[in-house]
């Protein structure tokens, strides 16, 4: 191919909003990584479907469930692909505006679960906004940055990105939605570091984030949190306060993994989480089984995994010359490894339980549509990266 | 869309992305070294604790809380230990048979049994307890201990079950309880789980928080595929000592569950039986009522606002939500539904124009604001004009010139008719909020309605609600204040505030909060009303019930010898006069007959209670709610002192009197 009929091919491919033809130059990187992960985590989930009952319709097999997610995701992934990112940013506030409508609608009209409203039904179809407003909030900070550019070093606009990220997350708090919650000021402040705001703003922020953090270590009873949130934090700060009952959750995870060893038991031959000693296994915890089935050696692949998964976005962000597409796999990339990061670490007993899925592995449709929404951000800035050359 | 390279990247952009490359390997790093410190270095622990014990955790259920009366050995509701048989499908031999076995000894359905140890093993929890019987009696213990070389794999596990000692005695007070239905789960997450119990109504209810107590729990290590036994203590503790294979387990950590805490309460049980029973029964039979009475009685102590008994009638007995019985629901249902309500408690759940008895806070008031003194007096003929309207005395012939002190004593109508006048209804409105009618007297028990006190402005909104367009609905006349000083009209009261109203004129003028948890202690105002007044209003309830002579006091039937009783009886219109002309008292249809009230209070013993009494469609205060208020009296400070029982030991005492009594 001669360079000027490649040039005429990229020329082609961003002249339309939506073109198919740059499928053809997916990055099988990022894919493949994402497939192997995927891979990892229906084996895990198809061991841990041996432990429902036998009379289980196959529709609610865990690996089936996610299988179907992950096609549903996949698709949504590639059409994003499709269309071109900055006209995607373009549409930031009537998305920002539309998931906060529906965080709103939630409030009145969803579905309880484990103490939040999460869940908006309709039909057959449940919708989790809260999922979706950590992309809206990284399409709608892409979009203001990338149109202040300099002019975030002042406070101003500086205190403007607060706003927009600030209305989210007040209605998340209000959902009680504490997972959630906890995603979307890492996704900011990183956001705002790359975007290159002044540092003793952030460094401002995060302390005052670091305080209100030690108020929740520290004054736990005294804080507006729902009875469970409460327990897990203290059972994690002080694990003989209430050994027995968020205690039992972590020591029973903590023998799972460890009893993994090097190899593992073989999939499927788990006895802490087949025997139903682990709640929750084949979604929070779903590290905790695969490091006793597949010991060491499948847990250090997967960290690894994720490891060259991440690296992978962060060379993106900074080889894009577009300031727009940066910022877009700089918040995709902290989604994802926010929740990498502190799944793995809760399962390890690192950090407080919290109740965030681990991506691609954890079994749940609505986070598994939201993880391949930002791999096809991703994917969608890599194969338009080239054009700026 | 046009392509456009957006300009000029900002300085340091890549520097930073190159300490996101950083952060992310050095997490990885750390994230493997941790994985594997758990599973290299300690894994072969950790390996042990998963393949030779395994943990089991059993939530250890608190027991709750225990409500005694007001001698603190007297136990109004408890724990008794209710023992369950269950069974380990893994464990039978031979599951059809155990099953059959048991439909005989138990009579349990042993099909039904069958198909749930099948079901069991096929959803793969073979080792789940299966109920077979709730709350087994004695018998079939035995009977089930007997054939135990047969019934491998089943056992009994005790559970603690509510038992309320005197069945119906106070059952609206005490309340019920029964196991947390969804909604309120989700309210009460997460420290109710599911199955577990809720207090429904009365102290159960109130001072559920206190009852409830906190779950505790158990971790035991335990072997490879076996089930650790849950037995029960003497207290009904459960604990876990072996497994089902016999082999002896240990406990790794236990945490006790926090039983609930104890309510002691005011009530004098022996002095509610015996005022359930007098409603009840005694009426009836003594043919002052012509069917068994509806009504209710507060005996309150007055100093403090301590009820020594809250008797309503009828009453129902709250075992029956916990005792279970193949017609269990029947039984609750009836209970429910019954039109004569059983569950609503009369003296503080509903309201009824207070009659008569509102003439002492008319009177109360009426001498406070200046409005009469002790001479004023009002000429009564029988009835009373005031602009083209005629307002009756009870009594027909009139009372000739009456006193407020004489007033009372007989009930003029017409002397208070010409008192709430001079008053005006925002004065005697200030009176009535004072001495707590028409707002909740803060009573700790559940459902307490405020009754009612009508005032121009209430009138006014009242018609606007309903969007009325009768001007005539929208303003006050004086007629409405003249129905109102005789508690008829829309004057609304509980029989509990009756008893505090009452209580006020009794202890020198104070106001007291009534209450049953004495944990809660008095809530006693300062003293509202003058000395002089209480003075007269004394002479004139004593007079009431002391006075023999013709024209005798209307409290008469309330008297006793010996004893210093203050009352005001009460007559509250149910129907409408036209609806009764004509018809001789007891020929009037049972539910248009009046209602019967009466307050009063003793003041030369201690204890000085105060008593406030209806019986609904009794007639007259004066000849069936009286002669109630004597019964009460003299059971509790003459009668049961005599027979030498425990409870209070009332005895006289020499209290300065307001007034001397007048014959």
């Amino acid at each position: 191919m001669s360079s000027i009929q490649r040039d005429l091919n990229l020329l082609d491919s961003h002249i339309r909003t939506f073109n198919y033809r740059n499928l053809s130059r997916i990055d099988w990187y990022l894919l493949g990584i994402t497939f192997i992960l995927i891979g990892f985590g229906l084996t895990a989930l198809y061991s841990a479907s041996q432990s429902l009952s036998a009379d289980a319709s196959f529709f609610s097999l865990y690996y089936v469930r996610q299988f179907i997610a992950f096609c549903l995701g996949l698709t949504i992934a590639l059409a994003i692909v499709c269309i071109d990112y900055r006209a995607l940013i373009s549409l930031a506030p009537a998305m920002y505006i539309v998931v906060a409508g529906l965080l709103i609608a939630v409030l009145f009209i969803g579905t309880e679960a484990k103490g939040g409203q999460h869940w908006l039904r309709y039909g057959p179809f449940n919708l989790q906004p809260s999922e979706l407003s950590k992309l809206a909030l990284v399409y709608s900070l892409a979009w203001y940055l990338a149109a202040v550019r300099d002019r975030i070093q002042s406070a101003l606009y500086f205190a403007g990105a607060f706003v927009i990220s600030g209305g989210i997350l007040v209605l998340i708090l209000l959902q009680k939605d504490l997972g959630t919650a906890l995603v979307l000021p890492p996704v900011v402040l990183m956001m705002l570091y790359a975007a290159g705001c002044r540092k003793r703003y952030l460094f401002s922020i995060v302390a005052v984030g670091v305080a209100m953090a030690a108020t929740v270590f520290f004054a736990v009873d005294k804080l507006p949190l729902e009875e469970y949130q409460k327990s897990r934090i203290k059972s994690f700060v002080q694990p003989d306060a209430d050994p027995l009952e968020s205690g039992y959750q972590i020591i029973q995870t903590k023998i799972a993994v460890g009893s993994g060893q090097m190899w593992g038991k073989g999939v499927g031959k788990g006895t802490q989480t087949h025997l139903r000693f682990l709640p929750e296994f084949h979604t929070d915890f779903i590290f905790a089984l695969i490091a006793e089935e597949m010991g060491f050696v499948g847990g250090f692949i997967v960290i690894s995994l994720f490891a060259l998964f991440l690296l992978r976005g962060i060379v993106l962000a900074r080889d894009c010359p577009d300031l727009a597409g940066s910022l877009l796999a700089v918040g995709c990339v902290t989604i994802i490894g926010f929740h990498v990061f502190v799944n793995i670490a809760i399962t390890l007993h690192l950090l407080p339980i919290t109740g965030l899925p681990l991506p691609f592995l954890s079994q749940g449709g609505s986070f598994c549509v939201t993880t391949m929404m930002c791999v096809g951000t991703l994917l969608s800035v890599q194969v338009r990266k080239g054009f700026f050359d | 869309m046009k392509p456009t390279a957006n300009g000029k990247r900002f300085e340091g952009f890549e520097r930073r992305m190159g300490w996101l490359l950083v952060a992310v390997v050095a997490f990885s790093a750390l994230l493997c070294a941790r994985l594997w410190q758990l599973q290299i270095v300690d894994g072969q622990v950790y390996t042990k604790q998963a393949e030779d014990n395994r943990l089991d955790y059993e939530v250890i259920k608190s027991p709750r809380g225990i409500i005694y009366g007001r001698d603190e050995t007297i136990v109004l509701a408890d724990n008794r230990a209710a023992l369950d048989l269950v069974l380990t499908p893994a464990l039978l031999r031979d599951a059809e048979g155990v099953c059959a076995q048991l439909g005989n000894l138990v009579d349990v359905d042993s099909a039904a049994l069958i198909a749930s140890v099948e079901r069991a093993i096929k959803r793969k929890t073979p080792f789940e307890q299966i109920l077979v019987k709730q709350d087994i009696t004695k018998t079939e213990r035995m009977r089930v201990e007997e054939y135990s070389f047969a019934l491998q794999g089943v056992y009994t596990v005790a559970r603690p079950l509510r038992r309320y000692y005197h069945n119906h005695a106070a059952g609206q007070i005490l309340g019920w309880i029964n196991e947390i239905d969804r909604e309120m789960l989700d309210r009460n997450k997460p420290r109710y789980k599911l199955g577990d119990i809720i207090g429904r109504d009365g102290i159960e209810q109130r001072y559920e928080s206190d009852l409830k107590g906190t779950d505790g729990a158990m971790i035991v290590t335990r072997y490879n595929g076996s089930v650790p036994q849950l037995r029960t203590d003497v207290h009904g503790m459960p604990y876990i000592e072996v497994d089902s294979k016999g082999r002896s387990l240990a406990l790794e950590r236990r945490q006790d569950a926090v039983p609930g805490k104890p309510i002691f309460t005011s009530l004098d049980i022996e002095l509610q039986i015996e005022c359930e029973r007098i409603l009840r029964d005694e009426l009836l039979a003594e043919d002052i009522v012509d069917i068994q009475a509806e009504g209710a009685i507060v005996v309150m102590d007055v100093d403090t606002g301590e009820l020594l008994a809250l008797a309503s009638v009828p009453t129902y007995d709250p075992n029956i939500f916990t005792t279970q019985s193949p017609d269990q629901q029947t039984i609750i249902d009836s209970v429910m539904k019954d039109p004569r309500k059983p569950m609503l408690h009369r003296a503080f759940q509903t309201h009824y124009p207070p009659g008569s008895v509102f003439k002492v806070l008319l009177a109360v008031a009426a001498l406070e604001e200046g409005a009469i003194d002790e001479h004023t007096t009002f000429s009564c003929g029988g009835s009373f004009r005031y602009s083209n309207h005629t307002w009756r005395c009870w009594r027909p012939g009139g009372h000739g010139g009456v006193s407020i002190v004489d007033a009372l004593a007989f009930s003029c109508d017409v002397f208070f008719y010409n008192a709430g006048l001079r008053l005006g209804p925002e004065k005697l409105n200030k009176w009535a909020h004072l001495l707590g009618q028409g707002e909740t007297t803060g009573i700790d028990l559940p459902r307490e309605v405020p009754g009612g006190i009508p005032s121009p402005d209430k009138k006014a909104a009242a018609a606007k609600r309903r969007k009325s367009t009768n001007r005539d609905d929208f303003k006050w006349y004086p007629g409405d204040t003249i129905n109102m000083s005789i508690g008829q009209g829309m004057v609304d009261a509980t029989i509990l505030q009756n008893a505090v109203m009452m209580a006020s004129v009794l202890n020198g003028g104070k106001r007291v909060r009534p209450f049953v948890n004495m944990a809660l202690g008095p809530d006693v105002s300062e003293q509202l009303i003058g000395d002089n007044t209480l003075r007269i209003v004394s002479a004139g309830l004593l007079k009431c019930v002391e006075k023999k002579q013709p024209p005798s006091g209307t409290g008469r039937e309330a008297r006793i010898e010996g004893l210093t009783i203050l009352g005001k009886t009460g007559t509250a219109q149910v129907a409408h006069m036209s609806q009764l002309k004509g018809r001789r008292e007891r020929n009037v249809p049972y539910e248009l007959r009046d209602h019967a009230l009466f307050v009063a209070g003793v003041t030369n013993m201690k204890p000085r209670i105060a008593v406030s009494i209806i019986v609904e469609h009794g007639l007259h205060g004066s000849t069936t709610a009286a002669p109630v208020a004597k019964k009460v009296f003299d059971y509790f400070y003459l009668k049961r002192k005599q027979s030498g029982e425990p409870g209070a030991a009332p005895e006289a005492v020499n209290v300065a009197m307001h007034g001397e009594p007048v014959e």
